[in-house]
């Protein structure tokens, strides 16, 4: 059935819960397109027959019109699948800016397509380039903390020699406890390097 | 009309319509009961509700009621609408019957639509706020995607206010990078 590809590609991103990113489907993307171009040329083909026929194109409606209106609407439905797709995506990756910070871990960089990529590159620089305008880091935690630092715990391998705001460097070894500026802190605990430590 | 981007819109207009072809179609695939590629008038085809809508706007075929919205299921949901498989049925149930309400002359089905959502509003938003996981899992299943939401969202409420009473880390790992993996030895 016409169409059926194209709303798998969809369904792939309602299947996952909301703010989660899936593999970008390349494969599927390539084949929806081609799915298109088919489309494309049986749409021509029928337009040439009507006007080999001597019918006028825009007013005559007969078997062939009808056909041609067909594939037409199936164009026009997979498009919608093919933007909804990628529009649904660039939103989520416009998201994570705020939750995982100006650049993506690893992890989540494998899951993009190339121009995805570019995409979140230049979505952060942009956002950069404001925010050093407004003199203002926009991607700190929005409530105001009651204090101004805060207990935390390392749990993961975070490499040495990290230079902290007040220009000290810290020994950041596994499980030991610091306590920090909670804007220092913030991106490694949204990375899931650092826990805080409540209580 | 919905957001050209809704992914769920986009599902819904998925669902499958019975259509019931008047005029003679040339040069597509859709019949596989066809040998030909063309539809002669008087076929009834299966086709997805996006195709079926157009095609009915051009009466170049006429829609019937799908199945899920049949009288079994009208008569069900009269009797005890809480306890009704609409998933089953149709994902997009309301949704969808919205859709085609318009379209196939059944002046009851609006109506339908309206006291079934409810009727069974009350029971899905008061099993969302009260109901532990493990006994989740077992009525969620008969709700269509819509009700799910409205679950999820009952819990998530529940969740967080219970995260306000005890007190918490404000700061969590984002939920993008899953869940946390064993730490490596």
């Amino acid at each position: 059935m016409y169409g059926r590809k194209a709303s798998r590609l969809v369904k792939e991103l309602t299947n996952v819960e909301k703010g989660q990113l899936t593999l970008f489907n390349s494969d599927l993307f390539d084949q929806v397109i081609a799915e298109c171009s088919q489309h494309y040329v049986e749409l021509q083909s029928l337009i040439r027959k009507m006007q080999e026929k001597g019918l006028d194109v825009q007013t005559s409606k007969n078997e062939d019109h009808y056909g041609a209106l067909i594939h037409h609407l199936a164009l026009v439905r997979n498009k919608r699948c093919l933007m909804a797709y990628l529009y649904n995506r660039a939103e989520t990756l416009r998201n994570l800016i705020w939750k995982v910070g100006l650049v993506l871990p690893q992890e989540v960089q494998e899951k993009l397509s190339h121009s995805e990529e570019e995409y979140f590159k230049r979505h952060s620089a942009s956002l950069k380039s404001y925010m050093s305008r407004l003199d203002l880091d926009l991607v700190v935690d929005m409530v105001p903390p009651k204090d101004p630092y805060i207990q935390v715990r390392v749990v993961d391998n975070i490499g040495e020699g990290i230079v902290l705001s007040d220009d000290k460097t810290a020994n950041f070894a596994p499980y030991s406890m610091h306590f920090l500026k909670r804007t220092d802190a913030e991106p490694f605990i949204s990375r899931g390097l650092m826990e805080e430590l409540t209580g | 009309m919905a957001n050209y981007y809704d992914l769920d819109d986009i599902i819904a207009e998925e669902e499958i319509v019975s259509v019931v072809f008047q005029k003679e179609v040339n040069g597509v695939g859709i019949d596989p009961s066809s040998e030909t590629d063309c539809v002669k008038p008087g076929s009834k085809v299966e086709l997805p509700f996006w195709l079926a809508n157009e095609l009915h706007l051009r009466q170049v075929g006429t829609m019937k009621v799908p199945a899920c919205f049949n009288q079994k299921t009208r008569l069900e949901l009269g009797a005890d609408a809480t306890c009704v498989d609409l998933r089953s049925r149709s994902p997009y149930f309301y949704e969808f019957g919205c859709k085609i309400a318009p379209l196939v002359g059944d002046r009851d089905l609006g109506s339908f639509l309206l006291s079934a959502f409810k009727n069974r509003y009350q029971e899905v938003l008061a099993k969302g706020h009260s109901a532990a996981f493990s006994a989740a899992s077992k009525c969620s299943t008969l709700l269509t995607r819509e009700e799910t939401t409205m679950y999820e969202a009952a819990q998530s409420s529940m969740k967080a206010f219970k995260k306000w009473r005890m007190g918490g880390p404000r700061f969590q790992r984002a939920s993008i990078l899953g869940r946390k993996r064993k730490p490596a030895d």
